[in-house]
């Protein structure tokens, strides 16, 4: 005991005051980081916040107008995106273990730090009043202070007990995990939230009643949490399975283009469509592709395969730009990519099969999303699009990304290319669309771009947005996989040149891997940014999550009056923002870590 | 009948003449060895011979087929012409067995058992059968330059080109990567070799080159280069290197 | 017949193969284009707002809230408003970002704890937020300042409030351009005198106290400068007066034909250089079928390029050169800008005086009899003229006196006798010849007509307003921040071998930092630092949404007013590359000298 007292005086000498600027430093930063922290405590518990206009919007921030009655619909979505991560975790489970008292000694600093908080917070804080003057009201009672002094401290004392008496169990870390997601559902079922209440008269009871939260609010998520858990045991079970590693990988890039096409968006399918169109489209296609697995290796057909992959490649062509139904062009598209690696992967009879039901299976995933996705949708949300709020936010992200990619990686090859003419153009898009500012481009889609469509053709706004987006973040991605593709070495084409493959084998085979795996961890902080600058929409009038807290909100008054309540919506906006984005960064470094990407 | 013929090959790099005129011919079955002092051409001009580096006048052809802009013969003399690079040029993101049957699959189109059981048998040739599943990282730079070995052989050439193959090893590992060479030569592998090893040259080359400044100065037999050498440049190089 | 045949077999021929798939790419590249401008041809056929750029030149009828003219005269100054808005905020950003990240980055690197975790605390807390969000939140803050009150008109040294923030200034008088280029002109003299006393000291191996030297002359030169010396710079003036009226003096055409032959000159140069490259003794005269296809590519670059100057393309540039209506109305283009320069960087300035407000009701003044004529000396405070303050409800007249406000001569009086301005406006024009270049003034709070709305005075100290405010701090703190991990890469990168090295020479830590380590590290930090700048000023547009009126906000107005959508995105393009291209040229431009002093 005397020996770690000691150490932590010389730890504290030597890291805080080991000499006379760095002690000053060390009180005026202390001061600094405390003034700010009591600055933002005060700011948020004065008297004129009312952080129910935060609390009582929740659904409106989460899914704007969205209609009650298919809210099971949003359910699903969540669902489905955090019992696919209970399976990942279970799948990629850690190997790692943490003792008990690294959990105590983890307690016990954030027991710490609240005590300190705690101690430390202001009592008092200024508000201005209608007349704009400043005054001084007592905004963090005493009583309320003991009342969260006590606990904290008991919580100290006893997690500093529970420290030091060694325990020597360990936990797998992938368990901690999901034990620490049990604490927040186990309170949903505890807490008090003070609520808005009316009466009769619809004027506002003061002050908030305390009510427990709604039924319809800890109901699916503790069923959720039930099938996270289940999914992740069920992950933990098939934890040595690459199959199903390489299947859940997948089924994440599959995911939010699921849920975007056929759970959130219930699309509205006409059957005579369905029976007429869609299934002799599949058989058809289908057909072509199995026939061609079949009989690849008949020396007719190995003979005038490239004549036959040539034609199919400028059937597509072609199809891509007549009209005929958007599943078939689709359709085509993954026919063509599928012909190319045919040679490659079919050997054996039983190669064969297992090729055959990969085609069927991504065909008929095809065909699904694509009815789905370009079906119109059930739900009417008056004069705006169905999304709003955070999932407008999300899809903005998500989708961003997804079709920026592709861009991107084929502006960087260009761009990238001994051919000087290629290399001028792909140069000139990246740049333009690069040197002006994201805003101007949203400008460009919400008020510009309808010029330059064909007469009749018109794109509601969240589309255009989506497209000047992909262009947008397409050109960045561009300039990444353009420092990735500079990051491979010259012997690398050398060596795939002596060996005889052709440019485009080179470039899918030897040099897209090695870029791309060195340059995920950018890309990751690429598709961050891209969430982060979703947040611009709010410029151009879409109702996205930035949008309800700073415009929408400040502008309800019946039958709760929250007009000028923006500072706290604010605040609360910026503490969401900044959960989804740190804990997205810091998760994906470890995972890099791990994995070992980014290098090479 | 000579599977190489070059006729006074000239190659520039801007302004700098790194070929100035190279007339040779290698015989079905012959082991070549190049030798000369850094920037002489001689791995500019075994480049040339399949293509990495272009040049702008002269003729060179291989097996019968004149290499030109043509692209089918482009195509059809990288098929017969093997390469071994000095840096091994491994691809890091796949496997040993993967690195050798990428070629067979993707540009010879053969089904993947077939070349999986052809790479194993090149593994066994070179000595590292039991690395097929690791990645090149892993592997010392003797094993890796094997590898390449191997990955050339896989596409069945008929001529091989090194270009420095040692030059990168550490001491201990450069036997290993001549040992595979020497067997090779011996197998009756038509080989083309730049390299400062003049203990491999006397032990395994049909025939020895000297380049200097973009020129071939000596050729002969390797007990005539080494023993009686008849150009001064020749003299001096030896007196260099050995 | 060989040959021959080599030349049959074409279409098998690598060189052809990889011009014919450039050709088709161009084409169907410029198809697509052509295709979506055909679009918008028949769209705009269709709709009445036909493509115009005549709204640069109309009167917009609109105001801004800030900038040089608050009250512009045609759609081209009030974006030249807007531009200057958003370099004010890129500029003074850039510097502020980045002394502030050095300093940031340093604390991350500090052995200090509480030092090091509070800057990872602050890096995390604005990395992680967007930028928009932080800028909205910067002007909720602001607005929570008290509003101004009637109690408070008055002069102050500083003060804040939900209008922003206002503070002492050196305020511009007509001398004050005069005396900037002469100051730059002694920062360069002294600099050059530093330079030549480190000569002399390694020559001759004797403290020459260079830096004393150099503060000293500095001094000497900056005070002879301030009671008058800076009347030496005049010499720019004189010199352009002598272009603007040459430039006048030329047709249009005359750039179109000039533009085309320097085209002509430099494609027939590089052509040529390319040719004699390949005439070389060591090449021969060889040329690979690649480098005729070069030439051919070159000549047809440079027809088109001559087409588009000599047809209408050409003509709109070149009369932003000689002048028209339109540029005349903003002050734009050669002649007027060498004519500006004239005006203000003349041994004595020209300067255009406004009616100033002489109490709160008064809207616009009527002159009843000019006291003076052009050529009359004045000194400060002679009575100039007799008027009238109108004010505006009732058309209340008030005699008063006007007085001169700067000593020097009248040159042209531009309102005649009997006839009235609105306060604001130019009313003669006085060749200013005494008077200091900077007077110090401290901000006001003047209340604006006869209701109760307050501000800050324009004319006196300085204001931020809040957008200004908002959008700044945001922006400099958010890329300041990424700044931060910048230098610490940098300073880590070069660290870690170098400071052995360092130390084991026997330097103390900080010549190491300064000698070693910092040199090198700012080699490493330069392209990166040169993206955030470029991020920065990219960054300023989200001012749009505090109502800051930069580029983006202006551009937006005028669009709303005049309908003309694609025109002001073009504005906004060309603005927006021009100022990154001057950023990064830049950063490369000391990219490159760091480079070659390295080496």
């Amino acid at each position: 005991m005397d020996l770690e007292y000691k150490k932590s005086i010389a730890w504290i000498r030597e890291n805080l005051f080991s000499s006379i600027p760095s002690s000053i430093l060390t009180v005026a930063t202390s001061f600094f980081v405390l003034g700010f922290f009591r600055g933002l405590f005060g700011f948020a518990m004065a008297s004129d916040k009312d952080w129910l206009s935060v609390l009582n919007n929740m659904q409106l921030y989460m899914v704007q107008a969205y209609p009650e009655e298919d809210f099971i619909r949003v359910w699903i979505s969540v669902g489905l995106a955090l019992v696919f991560a209970g399976m990942s975790i279970g799948l990629w489970k850690s190997t790692e273990e943490s003792s008990l008292s690294d959990v105590f000694s983890k307690f016990l600093k954030v027991s710490l730090a609240f005590l300190f908080f705690t101690v430390v917070a202001p009592t008092f804080s200024s508000v201005t009043d209608n007349d704009g003057i400043i005054q001084t009201e007592e905004s963090f009672p005493m009583e309320t202070r003991l009342q969260l002094l006590i606990p904290s401290a008991i919580f100290v004392v006893v997690f500093f007990v529970l420290k030091n008496v060694k325990l020597n169990y360990k936990f797998n870390k992938s368990d901690l995990l999901c034990f620490y997601l049990a604490i927040p559902i186990v309170l949903l079922w505890i807490i008090k939230l003070p609520t808005i209440q009316l009466d009769s008269s619809n004027q506002r009871i003061i002050p908030d009643p305390l009510m427990p939260i709604a039924d319809t609010t800890k109901i699916p998520w503790t069923i959720i949490f039930g099938l996270f858990l289940a999914f992740y045991f069920i992950g933990s079970r098939f934890k040595d399975s690459k199959n199903m590693k390489r299947t859940m990988s997948i089924s994440w890039v599959l995911l939010p283009l699921f849920i975007f096409s056929w759970i959130f968006k219930k699309p509205e399918i006409d059957l005579p469509t369905i029976l007429g169109q869609d299934i002799p489209i599949f058989i058809g296609i289908f057909l072509i592709g199995a026939l061609t697995i079949t009989f690849i290796n008949n020396p007719i057909v190995e003979k005038y395969f490239s004549i036959y992959l040539g034609v199919l490649i400028a059937i597509t062509g072609i199809a891509l730009f007549i009209s005929i139904p958007i599943l078939l062009k689709s359709a085509l598209l993954l026919l063509v990519l599928f012909t190319i690696v045919i040679p490659a992967v079919s050997s054996s009879a039983k190669g064969k099969r297992n090729l055959i039901i990969v085609w069927g299976v991504s065909l008929f995933t095809l065909s699904v999303l694509i009815r789905g996705g370009s079906s119109d949708t059930q739900i009417i949300v008056q004069q705006q699009s169905i999304f709003g709020g955070f999932s407008l936010t999300w899809l903005l992200a998500i989708f961003g990304t997804y079709v920026s990619f592709p861009l991107g990686v084929l502006l960087a090859l260009g761009r990238n290319s001994k051919l000087p003419i290629v290399r001028l153009v792909c140069t000139g898009i990246i740049e333009l669309t690069r040197s002006v500012p994201y805003i101007t481009w949203l400008f460009f889609a919400s008020v510009t771009m309808a010029v330059f469509l064909p007469e009749g053709v018109n794109f509601e706004l969240v589309v255009r947005v989506l497209m000047v987006t992909a262009f947008f973040s397409g050109a960045y991605f561009a300039e990444n996989i353009r420092g990735g593709l500079q990051s491979i070495p010259k012997g690398q084409y050398e060596a795939a040149d002596a060996i005889g493959m052709s440019p485009f084998q080179k470039t899918s085979l030897i040099v897209m891997p090695q870029a791309l795996r060195a340059i995920i961890p950018t890309l990751v902080s690429s598709a961050i940014t891209a969430f982060k600058d979703s947040s611009l929409v709010t410029i151009i009038g879409l109702i996205d999550f930035l949008t309800i807290g700073k415009v929408i909100i400040g502008t309800q008054s019946i039958p709760v009056n929250f007009v000028g309540h923006d500072r706290e919506n604010l605040l609360f906006i910026a503490f969401f923002y900044w959960i989804f984005t740190f804990t997205l960064s810091r998760r994906s470094m470890k995972v890099e870590k791990r994995l070992g990407l980014g290098e090479r | 009948m000579s599977i190489i013929k070059t006729n006074d090959v000239k190659k520039w790099f801007g302004d700098f003449q790194a070929l100035k005129g190279i007339s040779m011919e290698v015989q079905e079955g012959e082991v070549l060895v190049i030798c000369g002092p850094s920037g002489s051409g001689k791995s500019t001009f075994i480049r040339c011979i399949n293509r990495l580096e272009q040049h702008q006048e002269g003729e060179i052809i291989v097996d019968g087929i004149e290499l030109t802009n043509d692209l089918k013969n482009i195509e059809a003399i990288r098929s017969e012409v093997g390469m071994v690079f000095q840096s091994f040029n491994l691809f890091p993101h796949l496997t040993v067995m993967q690195n050798i049957t990428l070629a067979p699959i993707w540009v010879r189109k053969k089904s993947r058992s077939e070349s999986e059981e052809k790479a194993m048998e090149l593994l066994t040739r070179v000595g590292i059968p039991e690395q097929a599943s690791k990645f090149p990282g892993q592997l010392s730079g003797g094993q890796q330059q094997r590898v390449a070995i191997a990955r050339a052989l896989a596409m069945e050439p008929k001529i091989m080109l090194f270009d420095e193959p040692t030059s990168a090893l550490d001491p201990e590992m450069i036997k290993e990567v001549l040992d595979a060479m020497k067997e090779l030569a011996l197998s009756g592998m038509t080989m083309i070799v730049v390299t400062h090893e003049m203990g491999f040259a006397k032990e395994v080359a049909d025939r020895v080159m000297l380049f200097d400044e973009g020129l071939m100065v000596e050729e002969n037999t390797p007990t005539e280069f080494f023993d009686n050498p008849q150009n001064d440049r020749t003299k001096l190089f030896l007196s260099q290197i050995l | 017949m060989k040959s021959a045949l080599k030349y049959l077999l074409f279409f098998r021929n690598v060189v052809f193969l990889k011009w014919l798939s450039q050709i088709v790419f161009l084409a169907g590249f410029i198809s697509i284009v052509l295709r979506y401008l055909g679009n918008a041809s028949t769209n705009f056929a269709s709709t009445n707002i036909a493509f115009s750029w005549d709204f640069l030149g109309e009167t917009p009828g609109v105001s801004i809230a800030e900038g040089m003219y608050t009250l512009p005269v045609s759609g081209l100054q009030m974006l030249q408003v807007g531009m200057l808005n958003m370099l004010r905020i890129t500029v003074t950003g850039i510097f502020a970002a980045t002394i502030l990240g050095t300093l940031l980055g340093i604390a991350r690197l500090s052995k200090n704890y509480i030092v090091e975790k509070s800057a990872t605390g602050i890096l995390e807390i604005v990395r992680n937020v967007p930028l928009l969000v932080q800028i909205l939140f910067f002007q909720a803050l602001i607005l929570t300042l008290p509003r101004l009150e009637v109690s408070e008109i008055g002069t102050y040294t500083f003060h804040a409030s939900a209008k922003g923030l206002a503070f002492p200034w050196p305020n511009r008088e007509p001398n004050a351009v005069l005396f900037m280029v002469y100051f730059v002109l002694v920062l360069y003299i002294a600099n050059q005198i530093f330079k030549w006393r480190v000569r002399t000291l390694e020559k001759e191996g004797r403290e020459t106290y260079p830096t004393l030297w150099a503060v000293v002359s500095f001094i000497v030169l900056v005070v002879i400068g301030w009671y008058g010396g800076f009347r030496v710079v005049g010499i720019i003036g004189l010199i352009a007066g002598f272009l603007s009226t040459g430039l006048e003096s030329v047709p249009g055409i005359f750039y179109q034909i000039l533009f085309s032959v320097i085209t002509v000159f430099i494609g027939f140069r590089v052509t040529k250089r390319f040719i004699d490259s390949k005439k070389s003794e060591e090449a021969q005269g060889i040329y690979s079928d690649d480098d005729y296809f070069k030439i051919i590519f070159n000549v047809v670059i440079v027809v088109l390029l001559v087409f588009l100057f000599l047809t209408s393309f050409g003509a709109s540039v070149s009369k932003f050169l000689v002048g028209d209506e339109l540029t005349y109305k903003a002050d734009w283009g050669l002649p007027q800008l060498f004519h500006g320069i004239e005006n203000k960087l003349y041994w004595f300035p020209m300067h255009d005086v406004e009616i100033e407000k002489e109490n709160v009701e008064m809207k616009k003044a009527e002159i009843i009899n000019w006291v003076v004529e052009p050529g009359s000396k004045v000194e400060v405070g002679d009575k100039i003229a007799d008027a009238y303050i109108i004010r505006k409800p009732n058309e209340e007249k008030i005699e008063y006196e006007i007085v001169a406000k700067y000593a020097g001569t009248i040159e042209t009086l531009y309102l005649e006798e009997g006839k009235s301005l609105k306060v604001g406006e130019e009313f003669y024009e006085i060749q200013v010849t005494e008077g200091d270049p900077f007077t110090l003034s401290r901000p006001r709070i003047e209340q604006t007509g006869t209701t109760k709305f307050k501000r800050y005075s324009d004319d006196y100290g300085k204001k931020l307003s809040v957008g200004y405010f908002a959008t700044w701090v945001g922006v400099v703190l958010y890329t300041a921040i990424f700044i931060s991990e910048v230098v610490r890469a940098g300073i880590m990168a070069v660290a870690k071998g170098q400071s052995e090295a360092g130390l084991s020479l026997g330097f103390r830590r900080s010549a190491l930092l300064r000698l070693i380590v910092i040199p090198q590290a700012i080699r490493v930090m330069l392209p990166p630092m040169g993206n955030q700048y470029l991020n920065l000023a990219k960054n300023t547009s989200l001012g749009i949404a505090v109502a800051f009126p930069e580029i983006v906000a202006v551009g937006q107005t005028l669009y709303n007013q005049e309908g003309q959508t694609l025109p002001v995105f073009i504005v906004w393009m060309i603005f927006y590359s021009t100022v990154s291209l001057t950023i990064s040229s830049i950063i490369n431009f000391y990219n490159r000298k760091l480079k070659i002093v390295e080496r």
